[in-house]
């Protein structure tokens, strides 16, 4: 990819490849629903959807239509740190593509009849997630982890905020998205340099100057002890189980010996967990850990989905994996396996322009460390078997731990308690409480 | 509507095709002097995969077919191993094991540690998976070009060299149990589809779900994997795709010696049972734990290879394809009585379903949602489509499938689902010249043929009355 393009601002990435007569748009700005007022939860991810709805003072009817038309795709991420407008065309048809995008980052109408409908859709989808036992008890989890952080707070806000939002707030969260100097525009596919930062040009001239607000979110602390919460949901012959703390970040000086260590925990279908709750015992379809990154540190977490009758003998084994990884580490074999495969498979995150173009973006919308992708595989080559360890212990959290489990709380409270040394606290809440 | 026969390839032209040729020629000589029993390969078609790959059409003398794609823009290969067998080879008391066998293809192989398989993949930087359907079976691989010779033995050994013990048939029931539970049981959209379809259907093996009826995975015996083995996993029920950046020369001498060892199998003969028409509404209540009504709708469709599948694919979309469709604009944005409305128009090899799915918001019943879709139906059995709607159809369908094109991956995904089902691996670029020559009056037929008026399958998706909640806050 060729230097980034900032001399008429807004940031530019292009990645060209014509293997395809596609080309792919995002405009993305370094804010997100951390900013959302306290009550407005799903301020942004509502102001963005209703500009991508109303762009041009056209109705949401017109603007799905002509995007069909055009053999094109656009859609709105928000995060709690980064909003994208990201678009997909068909080559023939990028001019007007770029012209209707433009319109909804410039000129969206924002009307109060398509806000209105926009709150009551989003309502009902949010009565609709509540069939989805995987994501009730991702939104649990993040909840009680975060408690009291902005990163506690839902995305998609819940049905009472979404009530209490306005036209006001939403043309002043408009502003702040499309804030020219925080812009940036990134392009993958069948189109060239020359052309894409043109069309960066295009895409944001008509946009307001201004800079984005101070991002003032202080890091997340843990809250001490065990915490047990069940997601009390009738009839559930499974539960969906999510145990963990705080995770990484990315500054930190053994992040990369962490990502190694979690590869090796719970990273891949072969890792510890997958092996030990699957295929040794059968327990769950899947077993694996994570730790994603963002601004500010994130969560390490396991996550397993056994039947309720296994559900405490799963705990309490993960507890004690989580422990035997932290005490014993990994193994210098475990650790030459690993290189390998982050090494190998790094050719899957390259592979197409999209990724490639995405993985910069990313490093700009999360402020990643310079060079983070870039010297990806040389830190991976460079970490010693007594970082990875030091990592896990000092980073992997086992006291201050929250175990969250979705399921019938009459078939598996008693065993889950007991399943769990030194537990703090235990929470019953309803399936059905907005979160 | 004329179908388009493009899938023959204007064979290359030129100096360059005929040096590629002879080098060929030239490769296919030298291997099969040396080949093994089974192993002799030879060139039976190029065939052209869009406006600029191409694909070719090689076959082992074991019956083994290899689709080469060469496709050189990232320095990986995908790998598809595509086998003739899905739900649809099951029988009654016996479903789900296309499924469980699916997954214990990554056990154990003569030689190798259980595990193994998995283990040294990863190592090398391969991503792995599979997937069971009604039709076929599909292990996909995609590899970092310098690993592909692991890739190809490993993949030859498990054709024919499985360890089936009790152990692992043992555990992996239990894993697939934890799978039908987290897709089926415990999911409302995944219980309720299977009531669908086994109200639709009285007689075809569709009408059971591939994943299998719990009852059946609990029940099966390492035999019954043993015979569904020895039955179906042969290199002439088999088809290799490999697409990404590799040549023939690099390819052909693994493929030839890895699978030249293994001899074709006598398949069975297929016991197809034709299903009759349905000439009756047939209608489900279901209750489940789920907080708005829902209601599926189920119209026999045709079958993939049917000229009318494209048709009836376009006019579905025009339907109900995205937020400008005519059934999301009703339902979810003017009267504001679902939050959601899609259908799907089953690629099958025999004639499956057009499924039909929405959920109302609160306060509202599933019969009101049906008597939209009816009225918007009964609309395109009588008035013509406006070509602005059709050509925004046409537009998306594109888009789906420039899109799926992205990796190498993809690719292979395209190609060995048309062969398995059509024999034909570029069909996906046939459909797409079929669907930019669709007109309004063949939609109209199509609407009348599949969206016959009394003459389909209804479940009706209630919320269950609340319970005493169990436990209480301490």
């Amino acid at each position: 990819m060729n230097a980034p393009s900032t001399i008429n601002k807004p940031t530019v990435l292009v990645e060209t490849s014509h293997d395809l007569p596609l080309v792919s748009i995002s405009v993305a700005a370094k804010t997100g629903s951390l900013l959302d007022p306290e009550g407005l939860e799903g301020l942004t991810r509502a102001t963005g959807r209703l500009m991508r709805r109303t762009g041009g003072g056209r109705d949401a009817q017109q603007i799905d239509a002509q995007i069909d038309a055009l053999g094109g795709s656009l859609a709105v991420e928000v995060n709690p740190s980064a909003t994208v407008i990201q678009g997909t065309v068909i080559r023939r048809s990028l001019t007007p593509f770029l012209a209707l995008m433009s319109d909804v980052l410039a000129r969206p109408g924002l009307s109060e009849e398509e806000l209105g409908r926009l709150k009551r859709e989003t309502q009902a989808e949010l009565v609709e997630a509540l069939d989805d036992d995987r994501g009730l008890a991702r939104r649990w989890f993040r909840k009680m982890l975060f408690d009291g952080h902005p990163y506690g707070r839902p995305v998609s806000g819940v049905s009472t905020s979404l009530e209490r939002i306005t036209r006001p707030d939403v043309e002043r969260t408009a502003r702040r998205l499309v804030a020219r100097d925080g812009i940036i525009v990134a392009f993958a596919g069948d189109i060239a340099q020359a052309e894409a930062e043109e069309s960066a040009q295009r895409l944001t001239q008509d946009l307001p100057s201004g800079e984005l607000p101070a991002d003032t979110t202080p890091e997340p602390s843990a809250a001490p002890g065990r915490r047990l919460v069940i997601v009390d949901k009738p009839e559930r012959s499974q539960t969906q189980i999510l145990i963990g703390g705080l995770g990484t970040h990315a500054s930190d000086a053994d992040h990369t010996a962490l990502l190694v260590g979690n590869t090796i925990f719970g990273g891949t279908f072969t890792a510890r967990m997958t092996q030990e709750v699957r295929s040794k015992r059968g327990w769950s379809y899947g077993a694996y850990s994570s730790l994603p990154i963002d601004k500010r540190r994130q969560a390490f977490s396991m996550w397993t989905f056994p039947k309720a009758e296994d559900a405490a003998p799963c705990v309490a084994l993960q507890l004690e994996m989580l422990s035997a990884l932290r005490s014993g580490g990994v193994t210098k074999k475990e650790l030459a396996w690993a290189k390998r495969y982050l090494t190998r498979s790094h050719a899957f995150t390259v592979d197409t322009s999209s990724k490639r173009v995405g993985l910069s973006l990313d490093a700009r919308l999360y402020d990643l460390p310079e060079n983070y992708y870039e010297h990806y595989l040389a830190r991976i080559a460079a970490v010693s078997l007594e970082e990875v360890n030091n990592a896990l212990a000092a980073r992997i959290p086992e006291q201050d731990l929250l175990v969250v489990v979705l399921g019938t709380a009459a078939d598996i409270r008693t065993q889950l308690e007991t399943a769990i040394p030194n537990l703090g606290e235990t929470q019953v809440v309803k399936f059905d409480v907005e979160v | 509507m004329p179908v388009p026969i493009a899938t023959r390839a204007r064979s290359t032209a030129g100096a360059a095709s005929a040096a590629k040729n002879a080098r060929r020629s030239a490769l296919l000589e030298k291997l099969n002097a040396d080949a093994s029993e089974w192993g002799r390969i030879s060139h039976v078609e190029t065939l052209a995969f869009g406006p600029s790959l191409q694909i070719e059409r090689f076959r082992l003398k074991n019956g083994l077919e290899v689709l080469l794609c060469e496709e050189h823009s990232a320095p990986v290969v995908a790998y598809h191993t595509w086998y003739r067998v899905g739900s649809r080879h099951e029988h009654e008391g016996k479903t789900g094991l296309a499924h469980l066998f699916e997954h214990l293809m990554f056990n154990e192989v003569e030689g190798r540690e259980a595990g193994e398989f998995d283990r040294l993949l990863e190592e090398a930087g391969s991503e792995v998976n599979a997937s069971t359907w009604l039709d076929w079976t599909q292990y996909n691989a995609a590899t970092p070009r310098d690993q592909l010779g692991l890739l190809v033995k490993l993949e030859a050994e498990r054709m024919s060299r499985l360890v089936l013990r009790d152990p692992q048939v043992t555990s992996e029931k239990e894993v697939v149990a934890n799978e039908r539970r987290y897709r089926v049981e415990d999911d409302v959209e995944g219980s309720v589809s299977e009531v669908l379809w086994a109200t639709a259907f009285t007689t075809h093996a569709y009408k059971w779900p591939t994943i299998g009826w719990m009852a059946d995975i609990q029940a099966f015996t390492t035999e019954d994997c043993v015979e569904f083995y020895r039955m179906f996993y042969a290199p002439n029920n088999a088809t290799l795709v490999v697409v990404g950046d590799v040549t023939e020369s690099q390819l052909l001498p693994r493929v030839a010696k890895a699978y030249g060892v293994i001899a074709p199998s006598v398949l069975p003969l297929e016991d197809v049972r034709p299903e009759p028409a349905q000439l009756d509404e047939r209608r489900v209540e279901v209750h489940k734990p789920t907080s708005t009504d829902k209601l599926l709708v189920g119209y026999h469709s045709p079958a993939i290879g049917d000229w009318d599948h494209p048709i009836v694919s376009l006019l579905v979309e025009v339907l109900f394809g995205g937020r400008a469709s005519r059934l999301h604009q009703r339902l979810v944005r003017e009267l504001e009585l679902a939050s959601e409305v899609r259908a799907f128009v089953g690629p099958f090899k025999d004639p499956g379903l057009i499924e039909l799915f929405a959920s109302c918001r609160e306060g509202h019943r599933a019969e009101e949602l049906l008597s939209v879709i009816d009225a918007e139906l009964a609309r395109v059995r009588e008035e013509a489509i406006p070509d602005d709607e059709i050509e925004r159809g046409r537009a998306r369908f594109e888009l789906g499938l420039l899109a799926g094109l992205d990796t190498a991956d993809g690719k292979a995904s395209t190609i060995g689902f048309y062969d398995t089902l059509l024999g034909r691996p570029a069909a996906a670029f046939e459909r797409l010249d079929a669907i930019r020559q669709i007109g309004a009056s063949e939609l109209r037929r199509v609407a009348r043929k599949y969206f016959p008026e009394g003459r389909r399958s209804i479940v009706l998706v209630r919320p269950q009355p609340p319970t005493e909640s169990a436990e209480e806050q301490p």
